[in-house]
């Protein structure tokens, strides 16, 4: 089955299948595979179930495919994938398909490259964007050397970059079996699947562990067999790793930086945040890096088809400080300038987060009279507290620590911690 | 709707800039005659102050930059929030 490892196995809640099965099903439900050889499709999918049984579908029969989410469809959605002469076909009621394509491709704009998977990502400008990856370009853990069988924890959006990524090593890294979440709260899914014992490697983003750490019994997340942890989808601080290292002493704890167009370039197992600088002088294998106006290139051999092997400007800022580089944010909105002093958000946040009381922090620009702008700050605490105290309190700590103009002005504290869609905050 | 036409008063100003000023641990200001030099009323807590009072009042304030820039003591801080807060 191309490679696929179709012993593998996906729990849904306390029900769990094999890959062969999957497939099985949605052949029976899709059909023969034929009538959609010569089209770019993308597969309208209702749940996590229906969507992996769709992947598998694709993968076997070498379709260029891909899924989305039924719940994330619009007109202007639709539209999107007309222009790029995708075909939709509905898989929404659970394996009955109603196999009309819903929309026509342009003259010109329908090829279609087997093999060729589309990943949606809506980026930071909330626009759909269609990138072509492949099987190969997706399977990012083939470089992870000695991998235990594990059960994989899977908390992304269906269709995303990462979700595409924990489906590959799924499908096609030997023992490694995928525990799905359809919870509409993810850490109630993450809270469930430890109650059954099923979870002993997650792949996740620093907030969805701040969410959680917040929301799930300390002593089940502990007593978990967690042994392999990934981060990555934002910046990973040093507060979250130091936590995590915690909880969990003997797992093997790693940050991933990695995105849609560039694909999983750099992977940190030192328990550091940042990378090690060595790597902007390694000028060959699968990924080199080098910094260009303090914004981070990457060329990579898991990068998307369209970057054709070369630089891609990751729109990443870093700075290398005593060997290590660490990432300040995105350049187009993670820089405040403050009566012509810049500070960065990441830089604040992760100083914030290094306060024991502090679980989340956000950090943004608001403007200001006299100095154009001011750092404002928003905070979760582990526990409620007064205000006043707790601004006097972070901001005593922020003292001497950060720049006087960097320290934020006006605070604010959530309830809860604010996780979007893709896990990020 | 928002209320256009909330105000404040010099006390109620003060004491906004001696919060922005005793949650950095510094001393809360003695004299209006003081400079805020000497009174430790730097531009960034200027800054502060000016939202805060944008917070409390619930609109942007308008500023005259000539009137900024004739700031010396913290009566004139006061007097040009004053000001500002009472504009339409």
């Amino acid at each position: 089955m191309g490679g696929i490892c179709t012993e593998n196995r996906v729990s849904f809640g306390p029900e769990t299948l094999n890959w062969a099965t999957l497939c099985a099903r949605a052949e029976e439900a899709l059909g023969m595979a034929d009538q959609f050889t010569r089209r770019r499709v993308v597969a309208v999918v209702e749940g996590v179930e229906s969507a992996l049984a769709a992947l598998v579908y694709g993968l076997v029969h070498n379709l260029d495919w891909g899924v989305i989410e039924a719940a994330r469809l619009s007109p202007e959605v639709e539209a999107r994938f007309a222009q790029s002469g995708v075909s939709l076909v509905d898989f929404t009621t659970r394996y009955e398909p109603r196999p009309a394509a819903t929309a026509a491709p342009k003259d010109g704009q329908g090829d279609h490259v087997p093999g060729r998977i589309t990943v949606l990502t809506s980026g930071t400008t909330g626009l759909l964007k269609l990138i072509a990856h492949s099987k190969a370009t997706l399977n990012t853990f083939d470089r992870v050397r000695d991998l235990p069988p594990n059960r994989w924890f899977v908390p992304y959006q269906i269709g995303s970059y990462a979700w595409y990524q924990m489906a590959m090593l799924g499908l096609l890294v030997a023992g490694q079996d995928l525990v799905a979440c359809d919870a509409g709260d993810l850490a109630q899914g993450f809270e469930a699947a430890l109650s059954l014992g099923q979870v002993t490697a997650i792949s996740s983003t620093p907030t969805f562990w701040r969410h959680t750490l917040l929301s799930v019994d300390e002593s089940l997340l502990v007593s978990a067999p967690i042994r392999s942890i990934s981060l990555g989808g934002e910046i990973v601080d040093q507060a979250i790793l130091d936590r995590l290292a915690g909880l969990y002493p003997d797992a093997a704890i790693r940050h991933i930086y990695a995105s849609s167009e560039a694909g999983a370039a750099i992977v940190v197992a030192d328990g550091r945040a940042g990378f090690d600088a060595s790597l902007l002088k390694r000028d060959s294998g699968a990924v080199t890096v080098k910094i260009e106006e303090g914004r981070l290139f990457i060329r990579s051999a898991y990068g998307n088809r369209d970057a054709g092997g070369g630089w891609i400007d990751t729109g990443d800022l870093v700075e290398e400080r005593d060997g290590r580089v660490y990432f300040c944010g995105r350049a187009d909105n993670s820089m405040i300038n403050i009566g012509g002093q810049k500070a960065f958000s990441a830089d604040i946040e992760a100083h914030l987060l290094s306060h024991p009381d502090v679980v989340w922090a956000k950090v943004t620009a608001r403007r200001a009279p006299l100095v154009g702008s001011l750092p404002v700050a928003s905070v979760v605490l582990r526990q409620p507290q007064d205000t006043e105290a707790a601004e006097i309190m972070l901001t005593r700590h922020c003292d001497g620590r950060l720049a006087d103009y960097a320290i934020p002005r006006i605070w604010s504290f959530l309830e809860a911690v604010p996780v979007r869609a893709s896990l990020k905050s | 709707m928002k209320d256009r036409h909330k105000t404040m008063d010099r006390v109620a100003i003060l004491a906004v800039m001696n919060s922005v000023l005793a949650k950095r641990g510094r001393a809360a200001i003695s004299d209006e005659a003081q400079t805020t030099r000497a009174a430790n009323f730097r531009s960034l807590d200027f800054s502060e102050t000016a939202l805060r009072i944008e917070m409390q009042i619930d609109r942007e304030l308008a500023f005259d930059a000539a009137s900024m820039r004739r700031i010396a003591t913290v009566k004139d801080v006061i007097d040009f929030f004053e000001t500002a807060t009472r504009a339409p």
